[in-house]
This record gives structure tokens, sequence and C-alpha cells, in this order.
């Protein structure tokens, strides 16, 4: 029997675009799931972790992660095996040739496709020596033969996936031709696991230790696979390793006091230090909601992690007069109904969205005189 | 605002109280002369409305009276709204301010000190002026409504005036809170932006300007890091290029050490073989050798023994051809002997000819030596007899005695003269010519003679100024004559007549005819002398005459000389063609003779120098026969020094001959054996060699780039470029979104801004028109329709003027100083009915009309008549009999 943790694609010194100054606390959060993922390991006895690939986010990462990973790996009581992938293939000054690798003891980095033998099973590794390759990497496994759990540990783009490059190609039956009891795969950031001719999952992708951005569904996990002999389906349970949640929120404002309940949701949301929002509004806004907006803006900013507010396509709505009546007459009222007009009727988005503005920080001054 | 009245004390020249009103709701008239203190009455209201009692600084100063420390006071009595105030303020030393209110029938202290300073300005809505004096843009609708002097110009309203005409006409432009939230927008549009609407920069640059300017030091940030990382890619690359280089080189190598083992031994495989070879052929060529020489031997012994044979009957054969030869040399050389003796005399006979050509030359010179003396002896006869005639000439020159030219142009001149004095002197006197029947005696009392005169016969009697005669029998007669001098014709006829004399006398005679007969005679001969002299010197040809005649002496001595030798040419002159003919004959024979001797004589020496040489070349040939014949005998006895018998030869050779045959099988042998090798092996063997060498130079090259290459790598790996690169690809990101967030919020006020604006100005101008129109309507009753419409500004201050017949406007100062003048009047009138719309305002006119003419001026006081039913009007004027015809006015003289 052999039981053992699937990991893969942690992409350590990864890029976080457009977070702000969270970017590097997304980082930081993918260090400290590598932690909590060797506790769960340990707490669950799992004697293996193999790591199928892109640890790291490119062969040039600062080497302080290097060493903070291995560190890390240390401290798992079984045996780590990892295969590079093609963010961090074995090529000349990749991350492999740092020193901790060979100072941890427990610890194997892979760098041939040769089978290795170990006490309960025997691992077919597929190390990835370049970025990019149209040859199937588990193409030279042949463990038909194998006496003990063969298990495989690959990187690629399983065969059949839409608007997908032919990057490591690995056909849907790979485990089975290749006569494994369970290949493990990287390369995608989701959990995904695919099934033989009998309905047994032994080909996974264990998908991303911690979510890597807005929309990725299934992530955040890591896979505790037991195979109990040779040719037995293994049993995976899927271990959420993920501490950061990113919340991608959409809302349509059509009614004044709209923005209430959205305000009531985002204060509900839980551990909001440990939270990514991104709120996209469309739809009318009204006079009377103003200042509800900027709560939502001063919530956003404040309350999570990271907090952004998208409300280029609101545009004032239409019948909402009070937009002008609360201005003096003159001068101001009828620029505020010439602005609200390009707010409702600008030939670019964006048009729209300054004119929008303009009428906010009219009532904003508006707002400040009358103080 | 309604002035009542103002008390002014220690103001500049006004020193004691100076009390002017009560004014008159209508017009007024403030007159006094200049240095009065007008101005400083009308100083003295704003100082005391408008600055703060506090003030200080030189401008105030200036108001206290020369030379004395005395406190500026005034003040000042005005209704503003339902309400009377009055104002006592003192400056500089003394400050005080106090605001008092009427209350029932007194003054009532409402404020004082800084207090009242700005209660009064709050009353008439003036604005405080910070540090210093007041300024225009301080004292509320007052700078619109008063006119300081030389001050008319309207340039600027500013502060609450300009809202305040506004709300007078009762426009809502923005309203007062409308104002302030203007003013906000446009501060927040001030705080990012310039006036022209371009961001601020600098310190205080607007934040998108500084976000940008940081996105653009992170750009080339990036770009460095991107190159940096590229770098690190590339020498990823580049060390796997060099590993499989290696790699493939050592392959290579390894490889190509296995064709280098086999092609050495097959190398030295064929070096042995080619060894073998090259013993055997050595061998062959030994025995050949050896056999070659044993033959070449016995030939050589039967050549020589031949050769001997040949030489010995050369040598014969020679002999008696060398015999024959030397007689032959002899015959040549006598016979040469004999054409040499024939050359000789032959031009011996040379030395005839150049006699004869001597003789000829002779002949010529002595020719020419007769011919020379014969030309001389005519020249010589010539030049004598041309001397002769010469003499005769001047002989004949000298007998006569001939005047010269001017002698003779003058004697006529005086006879001339002399004839005319006489004509004249006869002019001059009477004539009296007595012509008798009878003979009679005349008695002529002029001259006391007496003169008998025969019958019909005429007696003339003449003198200068009468004439008295006596006739017996008859009486006297008396006639006298012309008035006029004849004293001068005769003085003059004496002086003719002996200058006639003078000139004549040497010649004998004083006619001139005759005279120039002598001297043309005279020049004749001159002319024949010089004619001679021309012909003598051309014969000379500037030889002298001695000379020629020495030149003959010579001549002579030559050809006397000539003819000793050859005396026939005495008689008998040489004929030079004969001469010559003679001596080309005689030359022609001797020469030929000559030639045919020299001829003869060529071609016996070159018999002889055949002959001689045949005979050398012989004897030598001889000689070399013999050495041959002795050379050819002493190789015979070297050949034959062995003492073997010429069988013995034979035989040494045949058996030399079968050994050099064996050898040359045994040599073919080796080289059908090196056959199987198509080439020298060595040759090949050396270029596998050196492709061995470059290809583990290859290697140990390609190995150093890795090193290279992997601490490249090693270098650029420790500095982490790819999180660097993060790192800033991300603050990238941030600051775009933060551009794109800041741009829309720029965007944003920017639009509000300028939306505000234009909506303001429409406005505005709508409101100003009716303000323009009103100006326009009192413009043209002053100056009449020329300059057309008066345009204002969206703050109603006058801008330009629009004429009907321009199709642009017209700036202002382009007027002349007087229509500037009630332009600006009339503007400030126009605008004060406006502010005057619901409450009677104070217009004041320091001496504004300077420039205006009188039929202006009239037209301008009827306005101003009609106007006074809305405004209080003060005018201060030096002149106040312009201002007699305004209608209802106060008049106040300031004193």
């Amino acid at each position: 029997m052999i039981r053992f943790i699937h990991t893969a694609d942690w992409q350590i010194g990864m890029k976080a675009s457009g977070l702000g100054s969270a970017s590097q606390a997304v980082r930081d959060a993918r260090l400290e799931s590598i932690e909590r993922l060797v506790g769960i390991g340990n707490e669950k006895e799992a004697q293996l972790m193999l790591i199928t690939g892109d640890v790291f986010e490119d062969n040039a990462v600062d080497r302080l992660l290097v060493r903070k990973v291995g560190q890390l790996l240390a401290k798992f009581k079984g045996k780590v095996f990892i295969t590079p992938g093609n963010h961090d293939p074995l090529a000349p000054g990749s991350v492999w040739e740092h020193p901790v690798w060979e100072e941890t003891s427990n610890l194997t980095v892979i760098r041939e496709n040769k089978p290795i033998e170990l006490e309960n099973c025997t691992l077919y590794p597929c190390p990835l020596k370049e970025k990019y390759s149209t040859k199937n990497p588990t193409s030279w496994i042949k463990a038909q033969d194998s006496a003990s759990i063969a298990i495989g540990m690959a990187h690629g783009n399983v065969e059949g996936l839409p608007d997908v490059e032919p990057d490591f190609p690995i056909p849907q039956n790979a485990a089975e031709t290749a006569g494994l009891d369970y290949l493990g795969i990287g390369h995608w950031h989701s959990y995904s696991p695919y099934k033989d001719r009998e309905g047994a999952i032994r080909m996974a992708y264990s998908g991303t230790h911690e979510t890597t951005k807005f929309g990725e569904r299934q992530s955040g996990n890591a896979l505790l696979v037991e195979i109990s002999k040779r040719g037995a389906t293994p049993k995976i349970e899927v271990l959420p390793t993920g501490a950061l949640t990113w919340h991608s929120m959409e809302r349509t404002l059509e009614s004044p006091g709209d923005l209430k309940a959205l305000i009531n949701e985002l204060n509900n949301l839980n551990e909001p230090d440990k939270a990514l929002v991104r709120l996209r509004l469309s739809g009318l806004l009204f006079a009377s909601d103003r200042e509800d907006l900027e709560s939502i803006g001063e919530i956003l900013n404040a309350r999570f992690l990271f907090g952004e507010l998208q409300a280029a396509a609101l545009a004032p709505a239409p019948e909402d007069d009070s937009w002008l009546e609360e201005l003096p007459v003159g001068a101001l009222r009828e620029a505020a109904e010439t602005i609200r007009q390009q707010a409702m009727r600008g030939a670019e988005e964006r048009d729209r969205a300054v004119a929008t503005r303009a009428l906010l920080e009219l009532f904003d001054s508006k707002e400040k005189v009358a103080r | 605002m309604i002035l009542k009245r103002i008390i002014v004390s220690n103001w500049r020249s006004l020193l004691n109280d100076v009390e002017v009103g009560p004014f008159s709701e209508g017009l007024n008239v403030i007159h006094a002369p200049n240095g009065t203190g007008k101005s400083s009455l009308f100083e003295a209201m704003r100082r005391g409305l408008f600055d703060a009692h506090h003030v200080t600084g030189g401008e105030i100063a200036a108001v206290q009276p020369w030379g004395r420390d005395l406190t500026p006071s005034v003040a000042i009595e005005f209704i503003e709204g339902d309400e009377t105030w009055r104002v006592e303020k003192s400056f500089l030393s003394g400050k005080s301010a106090k605001l008092l209110r009427l209350e029932g029938s007194t003054f009532k202290p409402v404020a004082d000190g800084r207090n009242a300073d700005d209660r009064i300005r709050e009353i008439l809505s003036a604005e405080a002026p910070g540090r210093g004096v007041s300024k225009q843009e301080h004292w509320g609708l007052a700078q619109i409504l008063w006119a300081p002097q030389g001050e008319l110009q309207l340039d600027k309203i500013s502060g609450n005036a300009s809202e305040s005409l506004k709300a007078a006409l009762g426009v809502q432009i923005s309203g007062e809170s409308g104002g302030q939230i203007e003013d906000r927008i446009e501060a927040r549009f001030l705080e990012f932006f310039t006036r022209k609407g371009g961001y601020k920069g600098g310190k205080n640059a607007a934040p998108v300007v500084l976000l940008q300017e940081k996105k653009d030091d992170l750009a080339e940030h990036l770009v460095s890091l991107r190159e940096k990382h590229m770098t690190f890619e590339q020498s990823g690359h580049n060390v796997e290029d060099a590993r499989q280089r290696r790699l493939q080189a050592r392959r290579e190598a390894e490889a190509l050490r296995e064709t280098v083992v086999k092609t050495r031994n097959s190398a030295e495989n064929y070096s042995k073989l080619k060894t073998e070879q090259n013993n055997k052929r050595e061998t062959e060529s030994l025995v050949k050798e050896k056999y070659d020489l044993a033959n070449a031997k016995q030939n050589q012994i039967q050549d020589r023994r031949e050769s001997i044979a040949e030489l010995s009957k050369s040598s014969k054969d020679q002999e008696l051809k060398l015999t024959e030869l030397k007689k032959e040399e002899a015959q040549a050389k006598d016979a040469l002997a004999t054409k040499r003796t024939a050359q000789e005399t032959a031009r011996g006979k040379r030395s005839q000819i150049n006699e004869r050509q001597k003789k000829i030359e002779t002949a010529r010179e002595y020719l020419q030596q007769t011919q020379d003396l014969e030309d001389l002896n005519k020249r010589v006869t010539q030049i004598s007899e041309l001397q002769t005639q010469q003499a005769d000439a001047k002989k004949r020159l000298e007998k006569i005695l001939a005047p010269e030219s001017k002698t003779i142009r003058d004697l006529r001149k005086w006879i001339g003269q002399r004839d005319q004095a006489a004509t004249a002197l006869k002019a001059s006197q009477i004539h009296l010519a007595i012509t008798p029947e009878k003979a009679v005696e005349v008695e002529n009392a002029t001259d006391n003679s007496k003169t008998k005169v025969e019958a019909k016969k005429t007696l003339e009697i003449s003198g200068d100024d009468w004439v008295d005669v006596s006739v017996p029998g008859f009486g006297s007669i008396r006639a006298s004559g012309p008035e006029g001098s004849s004293d001068e014709h005769r003085s003059q006829l004496e002086k003719s007549s002996e200058k006639i004399e003078s000139l004549s006398q040497p010649y004998g005679t004083d006619d001139p005819d005759k005279l120039q007969d002598l001297r043309d005679q005279a020049d004749k001969l001159e002319g024949e002398i010089n004619a001679l002299e021309n012909r003598i010197t051309d014969l000379l040809d500037e030889d002298a005459l001695e000379e020629l005649k020495k030149e003959q002496v010579e001549l002579k001595a030559r050809i006397t000389e000539t003819e000793k030798v050859y005396s026939d040419w005495k008689d008998q002159p040489p004929v030079l063609s004969k001469l010559q003919s003679l001596y080309e004959e005689l030359r022609k024979g001797i020469e030929d003779a000559i030639t045919e001797a020299e001829d003869a004589f060529e071609k016996a020496q070159t018999r002889h120098v055949e002959a001689d040489k045949a005979l050398s070349d012989a004897t030598a040939e001889q000689k070399v026969i013999q050495g041959q014949l002795e050379a050819a005998n002493r190789e015979l006895a070297d050949l034959t020094s062995d003492k073997l018998s010429d069988e013995a030869r034979k035989k040494a050779i045949s058996e030399a001959l079968m050994s050099w045959q064996a050898a040359k099988n045994a040599a073919e042998q080796a080289e059908e054996a090196l056959k199987q090798y198509p080439d020298d092996p060595n040759k090949e063997l050396g270029k596998l060699e050196k492709q061995l060498l470059a290809l583990e130079d290859a290697e140990s090259k390609a190995r150093d780039d890795e090193k290279t290459a992997e601490g490249q790598l090693q270098t650029l790996a420790a500095e982490g470029t790819y999180s660097k690169l993060v790192a800033a690809e991300e603050e990238q990101a941030t600051l775009e979104t933060q551009i794109e967030q800041e741009s829309i919020r720029m965007d944003a006020i920017k639009l509000l801004h300028e939306t505000v604006s234009e909506n303001k100005s429409r406005m505005v101008a709508s409101v100003s028109a009716p303000v323009a129109r009103s100006a326009t309507r009192m413009l043209s009753r002053i100056v009449g329709p020329r300059l057309g419409e008066l345009k204002l500004s969206g703050d109603f201050v006058p801008e330009a003027i629009r004429p009907e017949i321009a199709s642009d406007s017209v700036l202002l100062h382009n007027l002349s100083g007087g229509e500037q003048e009630q332009l600006y009047l009339v503007a400030r009138l126009a605008l004060a009915e406006v502010l005057a719309k619901h409450q009677r305002q104070l217009v004041v006119l320091d001496d504004v009309l300077n420039a205006t003419d009188s039929g202006r001026l009239a037209r301008l006081l009827n306005l101003m008549e009609e106007v006074s039913d809305r405004l209080q009007i003060i005018i201060l004027t030096c002149h106040p009999e312009r201002y007699r015809a305004l209608e209802g006015a106060e008049f106040f003289e300031l004193k």
C-alpha cells in the first residue's frame, strides 16, 4: 500500500498583476500554503510527496525563495520527489542547481526518465528539460511488467482540451497505456480527474495548492492518494490547502438602494484579511446612492487584502432628476444636465465613465460647500 | 450708497477742517483751483471707507501734510439702504476708527477699531486689501462707480462687484452657493491644471503627471530588467549550446581516434614496405651501375681506339691544308702592298683641287674689290660735285641782302598805318582848291607862302584848322575846317614814316614787293643749299669723307697685291664661271681616281685578312687534333690499365648483367606489394591527426565557453532576475491602473470645469448684452453712430467697439483720447444704472473729461442730468464753468 500527496503548480515567485500592494502578500501566501501542505501531509502520514512540476514560476526566481522551499520541504516526514515542469525545466541555470536540493536528505529532484524503485512502489518520472515540446513526456513509460505499484509523474497538456497549445501532450489514456496504477500530472491549476475505461480515476491534475487568480475554479488544493496494491483503484481525497479566497463579483444596479445589499454582502465575507475582491458594477446610478457607492469604495480599499471597484459601466439613472434638483439653478444645473447626458449617451465607455465621475465630482463639491 | 457730507482734516494740503456737504441726491460739483485738495478730498473718502485705520506704509504716510506731524482724519456721513452711517477714521500716529449709526437724531457708535473697519467694508460690500492700502479691486461697487483722477478707464471688475451686477440684472447665474460651488470647482481644476488646460508640472504637478513620470522611469528600468532576464535565459541556451558542442566534439573526437589508430597502423605497414622497396631498388641500382660501368668501359676503350685512328688521319690531312693556306696568304699580302701604294699616289693629287679652289676665291675677292673701288670712286666724285655746288649757292646767298619775312610784314603794316594816317590827316584838314581862270599868284597866309597858279590849273591848299589865302585882285579867302585833331593823325603819320624808314633803310627800298622778291630769292638759295646738304649726307651714309678716301686707298692696295700674283688679271679680269668649271673638272677626275684606288686597296686588304684567318684557323684546328689525339691515347692507357684482355672484360660484363636482372626482379616484387595501398596513408594520417587536434581544441573551447556561460548564468541566477522583473511589472501594472483611474478623475474634473465655464459664459454673455446695448445708446448720443456697438466682456468691462462699416471689432486703444474718455464714462454710467436698479448709487468723477470738447460735453451733461434721477453724481473739477449748464446741480467751492 502506498499513501502519498500529489501536488503541483506551486508557481512560487509568480507575478500577481493588478493586485497593487497585495501582490507580495499573495506570493507570501503561497509559501505559507506549502507549510500548511507539509503539515497536512505529516498529519495524514503520507509516505511520499510527489510534486509534478512548476514548483517555481521561473528558473530565475530569487534564490532565497528556492532555499525557503527546500527548507519547508525538509520538514516533511516522508520522501519528496520533484519532477521539474515547463516553468522550471531542468536547464542550465535552473533552480534545481541550488545546493539546497543536495542538502535536504529527504528530497530528490528527478533528472532522468528512469524508473525509481522504492520500497512500496516504483516511480516513473518525466522531468521536463525545456519550456516547450510537442513530445509526449510519458511515452517512455512501460510499466506493464512492474511488480510493484506503478506511479507516474508528468507535466503537460492532456489531449482534447479546447483552445490549448499542444505543449507536452499527454493522452487521456496515458496511465492505462503506460501500465500505471496512477499518473499524477501538473500544468493546469484546477483539480481535474481522468477516468479509465472502467471508471477508475487513474490520472489527475492536482491543481495548484493556492489559487493564483480570480475565476480559477477548484484550486487551492492538494490530493491525498492511496493505492492498496498493484492494479487497485486509487483512492483520492482532495485536501484544501489554500488560505486566500478570490471573489470576483458582478452586480447590475437597477433601483435606488441596490448598493445596500451589496454592502452587506461585502461586510459578510469571511476572513477579509485573506480575501481578494473584485467588484464590477454596471447599470444605473441614482443620486441617492452616491454615498453608498463611496462606502463600497472605502470598504474595498480598507477591509480586504485586495479590493477593486470597477464602476466604469455605471451611468446616472436617466429618470432620476434629483441629480439636477439638488443643484442651484443656473450654470451649475445646466452643466450637470449636459454632463448627465454625456454619462448616459457617450460613445465610448470611458467617456461615459468620465462624465459619471464628473457628475460625482460636482456633487462632491456641492456637499463640501454645504458643510 | 448716498454721500451726505465729508469732513477732512490734516490731509495733504487740507490742513484745517474742510467740510463739504450736505450733498444733493442728484448732481454735485466740487470745484477749486489746482492743488487746493479736491482729489485729496476724494482720496480721504476712499481711505476712510475702505482702508484699515491701522494701515501703514509709504502710501498712507504720504497723506500727512508735508513737514508736519499731524494725524490725517476723515469723517464721512452716508446713507446705505435705509440707514445713515457716519465713519470717523484717523491714520498714522493717531490711528482710530469709529462707525456710528444715526439712531433717532443722533449718531450712536456701532463699532470701533478693526471691527469698525470690517463693518464698514461689509456695509459697502468691499473686500479687505490685505497688507497696505486698498486698491480699486477692494472697493466693491465703488470700483465701477468712482473714477479717481486719471483712472476713468475701466479694465476690470473684480470681486463681488461683478456678482452684484449680475444679481442686479436679475440673472441667477450661480447664486451665492452656486458661486461657492463654482469657486470650488475652479479651485479643484486649478489644483491640477494650468489655466490653459494643461496638467500642472513641477512641484505642484498633478498626481497623474507624477504617476506617469514614475511609470516612464519604471519603463526604462523594466527594459533593463527584461534585458537582464533575457540574458539569463540566453545564457542558459549558451550553456546548453556549449555543452552540446563539447559533447559533440568529444563524440567526433572519439570516433576519429579509431580511424586515426587504423590509419596509423596502415601507415606503418606502408612505410615498411616502402623501405623494403627502396632497399631493393637501391640494390638493383648498384648492380646496374656496376654492369653499366663495365659495359661503358668496354665501349669507351673501343671508342678511344677508333677515335685515335680518326684523329691520326685528320692530323695528316690538316698538315697538307696548312701548307696551301700559307701560300695563299703570302700572295694576298703582296697584292695588298701594291694597292696601298696606288691609293697613296691618287690621294696625293688632292692638293691640286685645293689650289684651284683657292684661286677661285681669290678671283672672287678681286672682282669684288674692283667693283667696290669703282662704286666708292663714284660716290666720292658725286660728293665733291655737290659740295662745290653748295659752296656756290652759299656765295650767291651772301650777296643777297634780304629782309626777314617778319620785317617785310612789319613794313607792310607800317606802310598801311602811314597811309591810314595820311588819309585821316587829309580828312581832318581843310582843303582849298583854287582853279583860276587866269594865272594868279596865291598867297598862303597859313604858311606864308606864295604860289603861282596857271589858268585852269588847280591849286590845293590844306590846313589843319583853317586856310587863309589871298588872291590879288580878288581878296582873301578863309576857310575853317572840321573839328578834330589833325595832330594825332600827323603824329601817327610821322611815327609810321619813321618806322618804315628804320625797317627799310638797310635794304635801300621800302617797297615791300621788292623786298619780298629779295626774300624769295634768299629762300630759294637756302632751299638749294639744304637740298645739296641732304644729298651729300645721303651719299656719305654716316661715313666721313676722309674715311671714304681712306677706303679707296686700301682697296687699291689690295687689288694691286692680287694683280702681282695674277698679273694677267690686270688686263683681263678673271671670269669666275670659267674658273669654276675648270675646277670642277679637275676635282672630279682626281676624286674618281682616288675612289678607284681606295676600292682596290680595300679588296686586297679583305683578301689578305681572309687568307690570314683561314691559315690561323687551320693552325688552331691542327693543334686541337693533336691535343685530342694525345688525350685519346691517355684515356686508352687509363682504360686498359687493368691489364685485362677484351675477352676477360666481356665475361665480367655478362656476369654483371645477370646480377642486375636478379636485383630488378626483387625490386618489382616489392613494388607489387605496395600496390595494395592506393595512396600513402601517412598523408591521410597527417590530416586525421590535425582534425583530431581540432576537435580536441573545439571540445576544450566549448568547455571553456560552457564554463564562462555557466559562470554568467550562475551570477544572473543569483540575482533572481525573474523576481525583480515580476516586482517591476507588478508595479507597472499598478501604476497603469492608477494612471487610468487618475486620468478618469482628472478628465472628470476638467470636463466639469469646462462644462460649467461654458455654461456660465453663455449665460453671462446673454446678461451683459442689455448693458452693452444701454451703453451703446448712450455712446451714440454723445459721439454719434460712428463708433457703432460697444462690446463688453463677460465681466462687463468695455472690450471693443464694432463700427457698422467694419467687419471686425476695433480695440479701444485705437480711439482718440477724448472718445475713450466718453466711452468709459458712459460705460460706467450704464453699469451704475444697473446697480441703481433698487437703490440710488453714488458716482464720483474726479476731473475726468479734460479731453472732451464743448459739444460733446454738452451732450454728456444732458445725459448726466437724465441719470441723476437714479444716481447721485459728484464731479470734482477745476473748471466749474464747464458744468454751469447742469440743471439742478449743487456747486461747492473748496477753499
